[in-house]
């Protein structure tokens, strides 16, 4: 693999993009085309804005968590989300393997040291995430875009996260199945 | 005594053998009435193939969870033996840790698919001169009875699989005639024999081109060497069925928590429906490009993805669960593999050597 996420990342709010900012500036570039085309009505038309803000909902949805918990191995990297699915690259031989299901698909790739995983939802919705990290691996970038052929443009955002450890607690868990989950002081055997 | 006499004798005594008088030839039935116990075959069940591909990224797609498979490989084999043995129509029937060679009749299988509510399972019977009596894939969903069932011991899922099987078997059985049986034991015998004194028996066999071994003829059945390659075969008979027994623990140890496993499995599988549903339902009912069609696209992804990752924890919490279990069992069965495999380099070449001090070669 050309760059290792594995770990632990907080979300960053001192830095990255605010939905609205985006929004606004979206707003602006669709008023300068417009104007350009020789509207004469100032500002992003109408129907422009209404196939633009569920772009931005989408957006602001699934980039909500401020934790993300990123496994990866030879064969898979999965980007363990709050609250949704965890984004999932899987290869082999060092090729991507699309996941697939009845309802969209999801396929990686590699662009340098960039991890892009693109997501194909039904109805032509496709999100875009690309992930890198810093040079000494302390902080991750992430760009996430969301397009559909209903909107006027792609409707993107940057957030950063940062490297953190996880204090060991007192107590040890681990997951059974018959027992769910069981905790105790020490290490744990099932 | 000369040192050649005392040695032979050391070495019969060692492997309390019974010293026959001058051999005879012998049918292939005579062989049989005197060295088994009639017409029952005897089945031995190798634990199963997994049927886990190669390809790693696969296993979401085929719903593959590799250790739950290996798992299920030593678990269902166990299950057939069951079945096998109620039927009261086949001698011992044997689950072992690796094919044998010189079985009479052995079933291999192969998980095809098993998702805790269907099964898919492939079964190849293969006698002892190499005939296949059938190669097919057996199929069935998990009984409701058998999910009705609160005992944590012999829950018999999947029961209608194994009894195809049973009956397939049988009727394979019946389409031969004793001769036959005859010389599939006869044949499992020398197997079993040239293995261990290729000297003194290879010549009973004949291998084809097809890869068919044919009985050429039998030792007499007062054989001196056959009667201790009978007593060794019996003596190994017994650590088998020590194994038997360890795969009998194996199951009832994990048989609740397989249960438990599987009933989830079936939960996923009605959700997805579920989910499928959802989809199909309200997703037309929305303007194209809203925020409630993208809301829709968006969940029902989603909802399938997050219900495939539950069942990854799920598989990860099942190992974690069974994995003492599987490892002390899997250590056990070593150490039993490795004395039978001892022994049998130590009987290989203590009868090489009484072969050679009887037959002046």
């Amino acid at each position: 693999m050309p760059a290792d996420f594995s770990g632990l990342w907080a979300r960053d709010y001192s830095r990255g993009d605010s939905v609205n900012q985006v929004l606004r500036d979206a707003y602006y570039e669709l008023a300068k085309k417009n104007y350009n085309n020789g509207q004469a009505v100032p500002g992003p038309s109408q129907r422009d804005v209404s196939m633009l803000i569920p772009l931005a909902r989408l957006v602001e949805l699934i980039t909500r968590t401020d934790q993300l918990a990123i496994s990866q191995t030879k064969h898979e990297i999965l980007v363990e989300r709050k609250d949704d699915f965890a984004i999932m690259c899987t290869f082999f031989n060092g090729v991507a393997k699309p996941i697939e299901n009845a309802f969209g698909k999801e396929t990686c790739g590699w662009t340098g040291d960039r991890l892009v995983s693109v997501q194909d939802f039904m109805d032509g919705l496709r999100v875009v995430n690309q992930f890198d990290t810093s040079e000494d691996r302390q902080e991750l970038r992430v760009i996430t875009t969301a397009m559909s052929d209903t909107a006027p443009m792609p409707f993107t955002i940057t957030h950063y996260y940062r490297r953190f450890e996880r204090v060991p607690g007192r107590f040890e868990c681990i997951e059974t199945l018959s027992r769910k989950r069981v905790c105790g002081i020490g290490a744990l055997t099932p | 005594m000369t040192v050649r006499t005392h040695h032979r004798l050391c070495l019969t005594t060692i492997l309390v053998f019974v010293v026959a008088t001058a051999p005879a030839a012998q049918s292939a039935e005579t062989l049989i009435a005197a060295t088994s116990d009639g017409t029952a075959l005897n089945v031995t069940i190798p634990i199963f193939d997994p049927g886990i591909p190669d390809d790693p990224s696969a296993f979401r797609d085929l719903q593959v969870f590799p250790r739950i498979r290996r798992i299920e490989a030593k678990l269902m084999p166990f299950l057939l033996r069951e079945i096998l043995v109620e039927s009261e129509q086949w001698g011992a029937v044997r689950v072992e840790a690796d094919p044998d060679p010189a079985a009479e009749l052995q079933l291999f299988g192969k998980i095809v698919r098993s998702d805790g509510d269907w099964l898919d399972l492939r079964i190849r019977a293969v006698d002892a001169t190499g005939n296949i009596w059938f190669d097919k894939i057996f199929s069935g969903q998990a009984s409701e009875e058998s999910d009705k069932h609160t005992d944590d011991e012999g829950t018999p899922v999947f029961q209608a699989v194994y009894l195809d099987i049973a009956v397939e078997l049988a009727a394979a059985r019946d389409h031969i005639d004793e001769s036959a049986v005859s010389k599939i034991k006869g044949t499992s015998l020398m197997l079993y024999a040239s293995e261990l004194s290729p000297t003194a028996f290879s010549g009973y066999l004949s291998q084809g081109d097809d890869g068919r071994v044919r009985l050429l003829r039998l030792p007499a059945r007062d054989d001196p060497m056959l009667k201790r390659i009978e007593v060794i075969r019996n003596t190994e008979y017994l650590f088998t069925d020590t194994v038997d027994a360890k795969f009998r623990e194996f199951n009832a140890d994990l048989a609740r928590t397989y249960k438990a496993w599987r009933e989830l499995r079936r939960k996923f599988v009605d959700y997805n429906d579920w989910n499928v549903k959802f989809a199909q339902s309200r997703g037309g009912d929305f303007k194209r490009g809203s925020w409630e069609a993208i809301e829709h696209q968006y969940k029902a992804y989603k909802y399938d993805r997050v219900a495939a990752q539950e069942q990854d924890r799920l598989a990860i919490a099942f190992n974690t669960e069974v994995i003492a279990t599987v490892n002390a069992m899997e250590a056990r069965i070593a150490e039993l593999d490795g004395w039978v495999e001892r022994g049998h380099l130590e009987w290989r070449g203590l009868l090489e050597e009484i072969f050679e001090l009887e037959s002046g070669l």
